[in-house]
């Protein structure tokens, strides 16, 4: 291993070890700061999971709040964000059972209105606008997908998690991750040319 | 025969470069974690078009995913910390009672521990001095001791009975 990597994981371990710390002191401060940090990455797994922005809006503060109460379990040899995104998929999956009986097949495809996407970028009108209506492709096939399919797709390309964290947070094993992930990209290619919009 | 078993090598070779390709992300073919699997994926990309193709969209259709802006709106994270630091307040306050009442408890608990000690010895001499059998001594001290509580839970009875009389809907 050479000396970068090995310095990067020393912090990241520093870091889990320090962040443990805090939640246990059930720290304010640290608290706040997680929160700027996470929030906006947060926010985009729980609005892929559940398709409304209420309802991941909620689940987000929801999400804070448990972190809060149960900081104590959070196991620093592991990183944050894998033990934050479990929380919040435990939380959305508990949601999901007391709404209806149902796991996560349950979310999404009852009919709402899901992901709204805005303008982003200073490029040209065309390009903007070429871009955005690809993304409303991108989203509406998402949209369309199973939850487990959007949920592995969303982990391993937005939030960039290894394989094995995305086993950690969704508890299943690793093949299943690996085919849940090959087959939401398979079944979201037709949609990047916009074909069953 | 052997076109079959030909073709369902071809298919096998395009499913495994696929899931490659799939799980590598954006950095296709310098992704892959295993050498091996990395320079037989290479090979297969250089000759198969499909998968070539395959490849593009995924890396497209990634970047897209990438690109779907969603942001966290200020006052939600705003309200989420006053909320978090709200709920840390109760639960610091929730613990310093549960201190406080377990603090209490030790205090009570030892505190009747000692005085009973006490009480004891001071019925034994009492006893001693007036000359009384220590059965009977005894029994005067477990009266004593219970008394306080009989009184107590019969003046309650009453309360409830005198309440049960007058408002008539002490039941419900």
């Amino acid at each position: 291993m050479n000396a970068t990597a090995c310095y990067f994981e020393n912090s990241m371990a520093q870091e889990s070890t320090e962040i443990a710390r805090g939640l246990r002191r059930r720290d304010p401060d640290l608290l706040d700061r997680l929160i700027e940090q996470y929030q906006h990455r947060l926010l985009r797994y729980l609005m892929y999971l559940t398709g409304r922005r209420e309802l991941a809006e909620d689940l987000f503060q929801e999400t804070w709040i448990r972190v809060l109460e149960r900081g104590h379990q959070f196991n620093d040899k592991y990183t944050f964000s894998t033990w934050l995104f479990a929380v919040a998929r435990n939380l959305t999956i508990d949601y999901m059972r007391r709404k209806q009986p149902a796991s996560l097949d349950g979310l999404l495809n009852d009919g709402e209105a899901a992901f709204d996407v805005p303008a982003t970028g200073q490029a040209s009108a065309f390009d903007l606008s070429l871009r955005r209506e690809q993304n409303e492709h991108i989203a509406a096939g998402m949209e369309h997908l199973p939850a487990e399919y959007r949920e592995a797709l969303v982990l391993r390309f937005q939030e960039g998690m290894s394989l094995d964290e995305i086993a950690n947070v969704t508890r299943v094993p690793l093949g299943t991750v690996k085919s849940r992930i090959y087959r939401g990209l398979n079944e979201l290619e037709p949609w990047l040319k916009g074909a069953p919009l | 025969m052997s076109a079959a078993k030909n073709g369902v090598t071809e298919n096998d070779a395009h499913e495994r470069a696929r899931k490659l390709i799939a799980l590598a992300g954006t950095e296709a073919v310098s992704g892959a974690d295993d050498q091996s699997s990395n320079a037989w994926l290479a090979e297969h990309m250089s000759t198969c078009a499909s998968c070539r193709a395959f490849a593009e969209n995924a890396a497209e259709t990634i970047r897209g995913l990438r690109a779907i802006p969603i942001a966290a709106e200020r006052s939600l994270v705003s309200t989420t910390q006053a909320r978090v630091r709200r709920r840390a307040l109760e639960l610091q306050r929730q613990r310093e009672r549960l201190w406080l009442v377990s603090v209490s408890c030790t205090a009570v608990s030892l505190i009747a521990l000692l005085s009973t000690f006490a009480l004891w010895r001071g019925f034994e001499w009492l006893g001693a001095r007036a000359q009384l059998a220590p059965l009977v001594w005894q029994v005067v001290f477990v009266v004593f001791c219970v008394t306080p509580a009989l009184v107590t839970g019969v003046l309650l009875l009453l309360r409830g009975t005198h309440l049960a009389d007058h408002s008539g809907s002490y039941q419900s």
